[in-house]
């Protein structure tokens, strides 16, 4: 490959780049602005999922009701409880079910180091820790199989009630009283983003083993079941069969909307995707348009550059430059700008968001800046804009560089 | 080498027109030194840049070195433009922010000469011309003299047959000028053809044959 002219542009280029460094900041402030604009987007996107899985993810989660309907010569209004039987009956018939758990829960004094505090006591299984992210910290675990059905009096409780019952202290093996009986503390849970909750967010709650908590409140009945699908796709299908198996259990028309509840994750994350993504793409919708108006700039500057150098073009056609030299000339000046503003706003964007990264986001206040201060930077999104914008360059620096090569040497020759 | 025949130059600027050439017809042999002269408008640098193929006529038929000028393309003129006319202007047209020796080798480039041959014909040139330590120099840093001397170099580059100078003395003081033509007389001793346009009977007195031109017609 010849690269002599190529290098000719290019000492041509440097002696003139002041004159292009207008053109150059405007590449750099559009590859800025555009770039932080799709990391926000994305990174925006990013923790509505990650706060959406703090509650959970692909999980249903199915309450007893009230019957709103006659069934076989039974009168409405008639309460629909859930056992903890329910739970191996509904497993069994319903193949769809990867994970299943029960829960029950009540708010009990819970004292411990001499603190006393109120708050909301879980009793439930070891499938819950998979289906509702119940990750321990470094050090301890989740309840287990054996914790449940030995009914072992430990508990797993959230980061809050650790720090207000023990302050820094290490909460693991140390003894809670709940209504009177000691739990040993095995695991504490790591923070989390969480923006779905039922009795508050996880890091207030305290779980116990299923039968453990059954000592502390004698209530047969379940407050919930929680359930996970084998694919995210069946959650409705799942629904159906547990309307149809349990009305039949309770008696109660499987039609009826009221006699059970359903809070389905899958569809409401659904809801909440399209939310965010009609949002990512607005966001990337106003980036192009910010780099449309950007590239009518520059190729507004690259006319007027053009212009500025008519007599320079006509001097070149005089002595014998062919149409495409002018034209390959003014694209490398094009691409040599486009690089170098494309460069520096590459490498400031990239900074900026990984300094926002750095600022720590309080879980104890869960708000606005736990979805702000993610920015994420992909190489998808780097890509995709420089893709957009070597278009759009390559369109603004197309039509001076042919309108240059078809100049007339003579009027180029007289222009001053 | 140059056969102009029946050359007619309209220009047109809405519905006004205006004859530039009538019917211009020159022969100019290889090695001759022709001065085309006469009053402003009278249609002298409108021949000059047919004649360099910066132009085209709007009639007649123009050959140049046994080939019809009409029928080549943008792209076929540039290359005749680059190999077979050197170009020396009045106003030396140099790029202002190149170097003498960037703006003596801009032809070489565009004839996609090496580096190599590139710098042994540009050291050639500079020393010809006696600008060799001026090669790192912008014009702005050069007299007129040295200008134009430099644009003479860039004219030689490609060792075109043929020289074309548009009032090349014109914004030249006397010694300057003096020097000037004397190089084009040695170039022109050397076996080139010189086609110059002056308005100095002395500047035109270098030459072999002077051409009057008159309203855009040749005077007899």
């Amino acid at each position: 490959m010849n690269l002599t002219l190529p290098r000719f542009f290019w000492s041509e280029y440097r002696k003139r780049r002041k004159k292009v460094s207008l053109i150059t900041f405007a590449l750099f402030w559009g590859t800025l602005s555009t770039l932080l604009l799709m990391a926000f987007g994305q990174g925006l996107s990013i923790q509505f999922r990650v706060a959406f899985s703090g509650l959970g993810e692909t999980l249903i989660m199915v309450y007893g009701g009230q019957t709103s309907l006659e069934f076989e010569g039974l009168s409405k209004g008639r309460p629909v409880f859930l056992y903890p039987e329910d739970i191996d009956f509904l497993k069994d018939r319903i193949p769809e079910i990867l994970r299943i758990a029960p829960e029950s829960y009540g708010f009990y004094q819970v004292s411990a180091n001499g603190k006393e505090i109120n708050r909301t006591v879980h009793g439930t299984t070891a499938e819950f820790a998979v289906m509702r992210t119940q990750i321990p910290q470094l050090g301890g675990r989740f309840l287990n199989a054996d914790d449940v059905a030995a009914g072992r009096k430990v508990a797993f409780i959230g980061w809050k009630v650790a720090a207000d019952l023990f302050s820094d202290a290490d909460p693991i093996g140390q003894k809670i009283i709940i209504n009177r009986i000691p739990f040993t503390v095995i695991g504490v849970l790591k923070k989390k983003i969480q923006d779905s909750m039922y009795q508050g967010p996880d890091a207030d709650q305290i779980y116990l083993p299923f039968y453990a908590y059954r000592q502390i409140d004698n209530r047969r009945r379940l407050n919930q079941i929680h359930i996970q699908p084998r694919e995210a796709a069946q959650s409705k299908l799942i629904e159906a069969r547990i309307r149809t198996l349990l009305g039949r259990k309770y008696r109660f028309d499987e039609a009826d909307r009221y006699a059970l509840s359903f809070w389905n994750t899958i569809e409401n994350a659904k809801e909440g995707m399209a939310i965010f993504k009609g949002i990512e793409l607005f966001l990337a919708i106003i980036g192009v348009l910010t780099l449309l108006i950007g590239a009518v700039g520059v190729t507004n500057l690259m006319y007027a550059l053009a212009k500025e150098r008519t007599k320079e073009i006509g001097i070149k056609l005089a002595i014998g430059a062919k149409r495409r030299i002018i034209i390959q000339q003014f694209l490398l000046e094009t691409l040599f700008v486009f690089a170098k503003g494309t460069f520096w706003g590459f490498i400031t964007a990239f900074n900026v968001v990984h300094l926002i990264r750095l600022a720590p986001i309080n879980y104890d206040s869960f708000g606005i800046e736990a979805y702000l201060l993610r920015p994420e930077f992909s190489l998808r999104i780097f890509f995709a804009y420089l893709t957009i914008l070597s278009l759009l360059v390559f369109a603004s620096g197309i039509f001076p560089a042919l309108r240059a090569s078809r100049s007339n040497p003579i009027e180029s020759l007289r222009y001053e | 080498m140059i056969e102009l025949r029946g050359i007619t130059k309209i220009y047109r600027t809405g519905s006004q027109s205006l004859e530039a050439l009538r019917g211009v017809s020159l022969n100019i042999k290889r090695g001759e030194f022709i001065s085309i002269m006469g009053p402003s408008g009278s249609g002298k640098s409108t021949l000059m840049n047919i004649i360099g193929c910066l132009d085209t006529p709007t009639a007649g038929e123009y050959v140049l070195d046994g080939d019809r000028v009409a029928g080549l393309t943008f792209d076929q003129l540039a290359a005749v433009r680059n190999r077979k006319i050197g170009f020396v202007f009045q106003n030396f047209n140099l790029l202002p922010y190149a170097t003498t020796w960037e703006n003596i080798e801009l032809p070489l480039l565009f004839d996609g000469r090496n580096a190599k041959k590139r710098k042994s014909r540009i050291g050639e040139l500079l020393n010809a011309v006696g600008l060799y330590d001026w090669r790192d120099h912008r014009p702005s840093e050069l007299s007129g003299g040295q200008q134009q001397r430099v644009a003479l170099a860039r004219a030689l580059a490609n060792d075109p047959p043929i020289l074309l100078a548009d009032e090349p003395t014109g914004n030249l003081d006397s010694k300057s000028g003096e020097e000037i033509m004397g190089i084009l007389s040695e170039l022109w001793k050397s076996g080139r053809t010189i086609v110059m346009v002056t308005h100095n009977d002395r500047i035109a007195s270098f030459s072999q044959r002077i051409i009057l031109l008159l309203d855009g017609k040749v005077q007899d």
